[in-house]
Formats: structure tokens, C-alpha cells, sequence
């Protein structure tokens, strides 16, 4: 381990760690553009220059490795004086269109310059080198080439992330600038990321342009519902709206990059009617609202009925794999209480996909971010075999009533209209069935009681990934209407039934999860935050 | 040395305070005083109010009035949607839906521009806080409006302002630049049917640098 000064404090930094990771490491940044942890090391942008004893010259602190007794200060008004330099050189040809920039209020320059540069520019607008602005690359990413720092961020990831190398340096001098050949669309499923790294409003979202000001949203930790990889996300919400969701570096997981699927994905919550009250089939055969406490009282009495006259074995659980797994846990606490033995949540293949790769980056091809989750928490049978099973049960005659969660995949896939069409079925053929489901539908009126339930992203609670990774997924927007989270609907149904319900908040479930199931025992709420802890 | 304190015979005083001429003379001299402004002001000699509103006063240059939205050369709005008023703004009053303009070099524009006049507070930070001399003030103070929905001004209203040549301009940092480019169009119509717009000249560009220096802010 070697040991070096920092601005006068000894710090101890990683063999082969460079000093600007180990100053890092020690909650100091050195200032910089072009390094980033997860890009291989560039050195262009020459912000991070530090002073190292017994060497001549101001050297970059992202390239020079950390030697044992090495010296180094960074806050010095030698260094301030050169970074003030490079900064300056660097925003000679800046537009300083801030006003209309997306990335004002998080971008690099403005943070910088009020440390470092507060310096007049010398350069006249009208002396500036000007480039094109506004270019469309693909789906995701706009481009102003006269914001770019050239820092080669974008390029680099490219080149080494996804490997697919679409952006290089055009021109020479100061007519360098970035872009694709002939304009040609970033059209790779995770070119949304280089809008991430780039530390400037060169590269902005085309899906977040102009929505909304950065300094307006606030932030949520959560991890993205899109598939079972579980990339660790935070959504940027203002008054009840999410605006986009960006990847939180996460180096278990996701590091610091997310899918462009993902990073959509939000959108599907807000596409389609939400159902905002529970309503319960009346002896017309027509849904109608009820309260909570009158669908609970009714669940209860009529699962109750039927158990006592076809027995345990025709009650179906059939969960959902994009439930939280306080929800579920919950779900298969008031099952078992009736006594039910018959569980499943695969409405396709998702165990099997569970751990299938889509591509070597980040996705999977199982659309469900809890699939692991209800596998581990024993929501899977052979017994019943799949929702293909239930259905041929229902329709023998040996399953009656079924308790469905259902969700929409937030990352739709070719198959999710036939997913969708299965559950329908198992609806039809089951004589009572309860219908946990968040969107609206049509199919929905075939369910004896449908309970409007939280969507992802408007319950806290946690999610298992394909690996068995179980990590927290904060609470960013209200639920619409009267839904509730799933894990309430179920310790209000535990309640209605007489037995013990004493949890107030994820939180409580979370604790009495990890004390009453095997799998996840020992474990804290605290662990699952980043980076979360792999349950066996 | 220590001073002799002076020694105040306090019965002497009030007989002298309650003397004839304190007691019946000087209430006569200031009836005649209120009396000879009151034929001053009958006769029209004097006159301490104004004929509102057929006068006005006339209010200082900064006056802080209905706001104005300031065009480009062509008639667009000045204004980029920067949010910067709507930051700045205490009252929250500031509601901006940004567009996609066509020009890459304006690239963004207020689709939607409502200032609610009476949640506004006139404070003129919304002034301050422009980048873009987009919004300025008026001395325009007379704001009612038979409903509520009248009172939120939405941009089409806060650009043309027919009223705007009868107050003038307000509070405006930027005063000499403002002022220089100022331009009403259409310059001389009827009087009643004055579409005023404030019109800076398209070389403000090279100024507003000038404004955001850092050294003189």
C-alpha cells in the first residue's frame, strides 16, 4: 500500500491507483473532464494538473500513478493559477449560451469557473470559432459541438463500453470537434450514457431536452424495474412527475452506465389510464368502487369460503415478478395463512431468462427487476408449473380462486401481448379471482376484484436482481387515487383475516422478512443500499 | 469646577405658558392660516391632490410596473426560456413551457410565458435574474381586471403592450443599453390603438457579455 502526502495529510491509496483516484478515494476532488472511473485513462483535458515534489513540472494527477512518500499538492496557488489557465483555454471558444444549455446548473464548466476561472473573457463573441449546434444523433442524444470540451469521454465509451466506436474528432486546430460520420444516428442501445459523462452540454438528452430545469428535481435512489439486472438508478422527479432517470455508479452492478430501455422506462408509467379505487364484482356481474376496508372484508370472507368448501389446494397465488419483495413476502404470508400451497409468478419463461444475457454490458432478457426475489421467497412450483399450468388447473376444475399481481413490463419485448392475454385466461377460467394491478385494462373486468395497487417507483421497497443481489428502491412520486403498495394491500388483508398485521412501513416488512425467511436473514436495510448485499 | 445648576421657577413658566397671546392668539393665527388655504384651495390656488385619472404623477424610472417581454428584431420574443425568472421569483409566479426553436443559434423559446400578476409581488428580481434583457418593467401600475383569469398575463400580452407609451418604461438594469435599442412599434398610430413592443436591436448580443462580467457584478 503506498502511502503519499496529500495537501499536507498522509493518505494511503490502492497499488496502481493514480493520485487523482486516491484523492478520490479520500473525498477530495481534483478538478477534471476527461477522466472518468469507469473510461480508460486520457489525459487530454489537462484540468487535473497538480504539483509533485522533485518534479519540474505540473504533472496530471488522472496519469501519474501514486508512489510510496510521493508529495503531491493540489490547492496551491500554482495550481490554481494553471487550472485557472486551462480553463480559460478551454472556454475560449464557449458559446456561454447557458440559458438555453440543458446542462446549466450540473455542468462541469460553470462549477469550475466559479472556483477556478472567474476570469473576463477576452474573447469577443463575435471572435469565437463557431460550430454547428443542434445536431440529431439518433434517439437520445443531441449534439452542440461549440459546447464541447473535447474532453473524449463519449468517445472513449464508444470505443470500450459498447465497443461499436461511432463518435470521433473531426477538423484540426481549433476547428477540432466531435461527432458521428455523415451525422449518422447513435443508434446502440446505450448510446443515452455519453449525455451522462459528458461533463459539458455538448452531448444532451433528446427525451429530457427542455423539460425541465436541473435545479428543479429532486432525486430519489432507486434501482431501475426494467429487466433482472437491477442497475442502481436515481430518479429525478419534480411535483409528482419523473423526468428522467440517471444511473448512479453502482461498480457491482451497473458501474456507471444504464441501458437506453431503462432509462426510458419511466415513461410507461404514465401511458394509460391508472385505476384509483378498488372495485369489487357485485351480483350484477359489474365492478363496482368499494372502500379498502370493504374489498379486504370481502377477499377475506369469500377466500375464506372457498377453502372450507374445495379445500386449501384450490386457492392460487400467482405473483408478480416486478413486485418488491416486501410485497411479496407479504402476499405469501396471508396465502399461507389460508393455507394455500399452490404459488407461481412465471407468467413466460423468467427463471430461465432470469440469468440470460441480452447483450456483454448490462441487460437481461427476463423484463422483471424481482424475478430472483419471488423465486427465493418459494413463489415458484412445479407443482403448478407456470401460468400455462394454472390455467389447465383452473380449467380441470382444481384450482377456484386465485389472488393475480400483475404489471406491465416496463421494458416492453415482442411477447408481453400474449403475457398479458395468459393472465386474462387464468382470470376467466378461476371462479373468484383478486386482481393486484397497477395500469388499466379491458381484460381487468373478468377479475372478480381488481385493487389498484403502487406502480415501481411510488413504493419503497426491494428488489432481488439476477444474481441474488438484493438492493433498496427509494419512494419518489405519491401513488394516483387510492392505490396502495402491495405489501399494504396484503397487511390489510392479514388484518381483515384476525391475524397479527403490525407493520407501518416497507421498512417493518423489510425487518420481519429478514427475520422470518431463511434467505434473507442477517440482513439490514442499510446492506442493500449501495451496493447492495448477494443473498445465497 | 462644578457648574451652578440652573434653577427653573416652574410657576412662572406656566403663567407665561398660559399667557394671552399663546392661549387665544395663537389658536386665531392658525384658524386663519387653515382658513386662507381653504380659499387658496377653493379658488384653485393651490392644489395639494391630483385629478386621477385623468393625471398622473409621474413615477421615478425605476418604477417597478407590469412586466414587459421585449422582442427581437423580427417580433419573437426575446426571452429563451432560461427559467431564470422563475428561479428568482419568490412569489412563484412565473410560468414557462419551453419550445424547440428552428434556429439552432436561438434553439430554444418560450412556448408559454404566464406571469400571474396577482401573486406577483413586484419585487423585479425576474429582472435582475435575465440573461437576456427579455424582461424588463413598466411604470404600468394599473393592473385590475374584472376576473382572475384576466390577471394571468400570458405572453402574447405581456409582449404588446398598446398602454405602454401613456406609463414608459420601468425598472430595467441595463438602462443606457435598454434605452439605446429601445424601439415601439408601430412607432405613431392613433393614440388608442398603440401596439407598443419594445424592440432591442440585434447587436445587444456583444453587451449582455458586458453585463455577466463577473469583476463588475
Amino acid at each position: 500500500m503506498p502511502k503519499f502526502t496529500l495537501n499536507g495529510q498522509e493518505v494511503e491509496a490502492k497499488p496502481g491507483q493514480t493520485i487523482i483516484q486516491a484523492a478520490a478515494d479520500h473525498g477530495m476532488e481534483i478538478p477534471h473532464y476527461c477522466y472518468h472511473p469507469d473510461l480508460p485513462i486520457d489525459g487530454n483535458c489537462r484540468m487535473c494538473l497538480v504539483e509533485v515534489e522533485k518534479m519540474p513540472k505540473l504533472t496530471p494527477a488522472c496519469t501519474t500513478l501514486v508512489n510510496d512518500g510521493m508529495v503531491v499538492r493540489s490547492e496551491n496557488e500554482r495550481v490554481k493559477e494553471a487550472v485557472r489557465g486551462v480553463l480559460e483555454f478551454l472556454l475560449i471558444n464557449h458559446p456561454v449560451d447557458c440559458p438555453v444549455c440543458d446542462q446549466a446548473g450540473e455542468c462541469r464548466l460553470q462549477d469550475y469557473y466559479m472556483v477556478y476561472g472567474l476570469h473576463t473573457s477576452e474573447i469577443p463573441l463575435g471572435m469565437k470559432v463557431r460550430k454547428r449546434k443542434v445536431i440529431d444523433l439518433g434517439p437520445m442524444v443531441v449534439l452542440d459541438q461549440e459546447r464541447c470540451v473535447l474532453c473524449s469521454r463519449c468517445i472513449r465509451f464508444f470505443e470500450y463500453v459498447t465497443e461499436t466506436g461511432e463518435m470521433q474528432f473531426f477538423g484540426r486546430g481549433d476547428h477540432v470537434a466531435i461527432g458521428t460520420f455523415e451525422d449518422r444516428p447513435l443508434d446502440n442501445p446505450y448510446s443515452g450514457n455519453v449525455v451522462d459523462i459528458c461533463p459539458v452540454g455538448a452531448l444532451t438528452s433528446r427525451d429530457f431536452r427542455f423539460k425541465c430545469r436541473v435545479w428543479f428535481l429532486h432525486a430519489t435512489d432507486s434501482v431501475c424495474g426494467g429487466c433482472s439486472t437491477g442497475c442502481t438508478v436515481r430518479i429525478d422527479h419534480r411535483d409528482g412527475t419523473i423526468f428522467r432517470l440517471l444511473p448512479r455508479r453502482n461498480v457491482e452492478v451497473n458501474r456507471s452506465w444504464l441501458c437506453d430501455e431503462g432509462r426510458l422506462s419511466f415513461h410507461k408509467l404514465s401511458d394509460g389510464e391508472r385505476i384509483t379505487r378498488p372495485l369489487v364484482k357485485g351480483r350484477d356481474g359489474v365492478q363496482a368502487p368499494v372502500t379498502w376496508e370493504e374489498a379486504a372484508r370481502s377477499i377475506d370472507s369469500r377466500l375464506k369460503e372457498i377453502r372450507d368448501t374445495n379445500g386449501a389446494a384450490s386457492i392460487l397465488g400467482f405473483a408478480s415478478p416486478s413486485a418488491t419483495n416486501e410485497a411479496l413476502f407479504l402476499f405469501k404470508r396471508y396465502l399461507d395463512g389460508l393455507g394455500a400451497t399452490q404459488f407461481d409468478f412465471r407468467l413466460d419463461s423468467e427463471d430461465k431468462k432470469l440469468a440470460d444475457e441480452e447483450d456483454q454490458i448490462l441487460r437481461h432478457f427476463d423484463k422483471h427487476p424481482n424475478s430472483m426475489g419471488a423465486i427465493k421467497l418459494g413463489l415458484m412450483s412445479e407443482q403448478v408449473g407456470g401460468i400455462e399450468g394454472a390455467i389447465n388447473a383452473a380449467r380441470a376444475g382444481r384450482l377456484k380462486a386465485g389472488v393475480v399481481i400483475y404489471f406491465k413490463p416496463l421494458v416492453e419485448r415482442p411477447g408481453d401481448a400474449e403475457a398479458e392475454g395468459r393472465v386474462l385466461a387464468l382470470l376467466d377460467e378461476l371462479e373468484y379471482s383478486v386482481l393486484l394491478t397497477s395500469h388499466k385494462a379491458d381484460w381487468q373486468d373478468s377479475a372478480s376484484v381488481v385493487l389498484p395497487v403502487a406502480a415501481w417507483s411510488e413504493e419503497e421497497g426491494t428488489y432481488t436482481n439476477f444474481e441474488g443481489r438484493v438492493q433498496l428502491a427509494g419512494k419518489a412520486i405519491e401513488v394516483e387515487g387510492n392505490a396502495l403498495p402491495v405489501w399494504e394491500v396484503f397487511a390489510m388483508l392479514l388484518h381483515a383475516s384476525g391475524a397479527e398485521s403490525p407493520w407501518m412501513s416497507a421498512e417493518d416488512v423489510f425487518a420481519t422478512m429478514a427475520d422470518s425467511v431463511s434467505v434473507f436473514s442477517g440482513i439490514t436495510l442499510d446492506q442493500t443500499r449501495l451496493p447492495g448485499v448477494v443473498v445465497g | 469646577m462644578k457648574k451652578q445648576a440652573k434653577v427653573i421657577d416652574v410657576s412662572a413658566r406656566a403663567e407665561s405658558e398660559s399667557s394671552f397671546t399663546k392661549g387665544v392668539l395663537g389658536p386665531l393665527v392658525g384658524m386663519g392660516l387653515t382658513i386662507n388655504r381653504m380659499v387658496d384651495n377653493l379658488t384653485g390656488k393651490v392644489n395639494a391632490t391630483i385629478r386621477y385619472p385623468e393625471e398622473r404623477r409621474a413615477y421615478s424610472d425605476r418604477y417597478r410596473g407590469a412586466h414587459i417581454l421585449t422582442a427581437r428584431e423580427d417580433g419573437s420574443p426575446r426571452c429563451v426560456a432560461c427559467y431564470m425568472c422563475a428561479t428568482a421569483c419568490p412569489a412563484d409566479c412565473i410560468y414557462i413551457e419551453p419550445a424547440e426553436h428552428p434556429d439552432p443559434l436561438i434553439e430554444k423559446y418560450p412556448a408559454r410565458f404566464d406571469i400571474d400578476m396577482l401573486r406577483c409581488v413586484f419585487c423585479g428580481f425576474c429582472v435582475d435574474a435575465c440573461p437576456e434583457e427579455a424582461i424588463i418593467m413598466s411604470r404600468e401600475s394599473e393592473l385590475c381586471a374584472f376576473t382572475r383569469e384576466e390577471t394571468m398575463w400570458d405572453i402574447k400580452r405581456l409582449m404588446q403592450r398598446p398602454e405602454l407609451p401613456e406609463f414608459g418604461l420601468g425598472y430595467r438594469p441595463n438602462q443606457t443599453l435598454v434605452d439605446s435599442t429601445v424601439k415601439f412599434t408601430p412607432k405613431e398610430k392613433e393614440k388608442k390603438k398603440l401596439a407598443g413592443r419594445v424592440t432591442l436591436k440585434e447587436d445587444v448580443e456583444m453587451i449582455i457579455h458586458v453585463t455577466f462580467d463577473p469583476t463588475k457584478d
